[in-house]
């Protein structure tokens, strides 16, 4: 990560703007034990509070490492309830990087937060569509597939 | 911009600056060798 993703100027952008950096030791105490570090690189997404929303364990290139980022970012909003921020951030990885390893599960955590917006069935069952046609072999395919049946 | 990432060190530091700034924290664990 140092040496490659870190230096980027994409990744420097994205990260002066959108977050506030701290790095720490492997062994750093108390994080190390607080947040259960047992392998590096290990990335974690923490809202102003301190608490964990997104974690990455190993290297990430940095069109990897972007939306993963991003992915963080929307995944607080949607814990904290900010559907429609949280829908706003899953969009923009899917506009943006409909490639990476974040977009499958952008695309599930989307259908969710339409659903909790709105109560309606639909976005879950457009959700599972979009994944079968899309990432059919994703994990989040997977995971969406009782949406088929609403 | 200078490609170079301005690391907090201290996680009360970053607290701090994430509430003062409205931005997320991201944490990195590394090991330097």
């Amino acid at each position: 990560m140092g040496a490659v993703t870190y230096p980027n100027e994409r990744v420097v952008e994205f990260i002066e703007k959108n977050m506030v950096p701290i790095q720490v030791l492997f062994d750093s105490q108390p994080l190390s034990t607080n947040f259960n570090i047992k392998w590096t690189p290990t990335v974690i997404t923490l809202d102003e509070k301190g608490k964990e929303h997104h974690r990455t364990i190993g290297f990430l290139s940095p069109e990897e490492f972007i939306p993963s980022l991003m992915l963080g970012v929307a995944k607080c909003h949607f814990d904290l309830e900010k559907f429609n921020e949280a829908i706003s951030g899953m969009e923009k990885i899917l506009k943006n990087y409909p490639k990476s390893d974040a977009a499958p599960e952008a695309v599930y955590l989307r259908g969710v937060a339409l659903y909790k917006n709105t109560h309606s069935a639909e976005p879950l069952k457009e959700a599972y569509k979009k994944l079968q046609a899309e990432y059919p072999s994703s994990e989040w395919a997977r995971r969406a597939s009782p949406y088929r049946l609403l | 911009m200078e490609n170079k990432i301005k690391w907090e060190t201290e996680i009360k530091a970053a607290l701090s600056r994430a509430q003062e700034e409205k931005k997320l924290i991201l944490l990195d664990f590394y090991n330097p060798n």
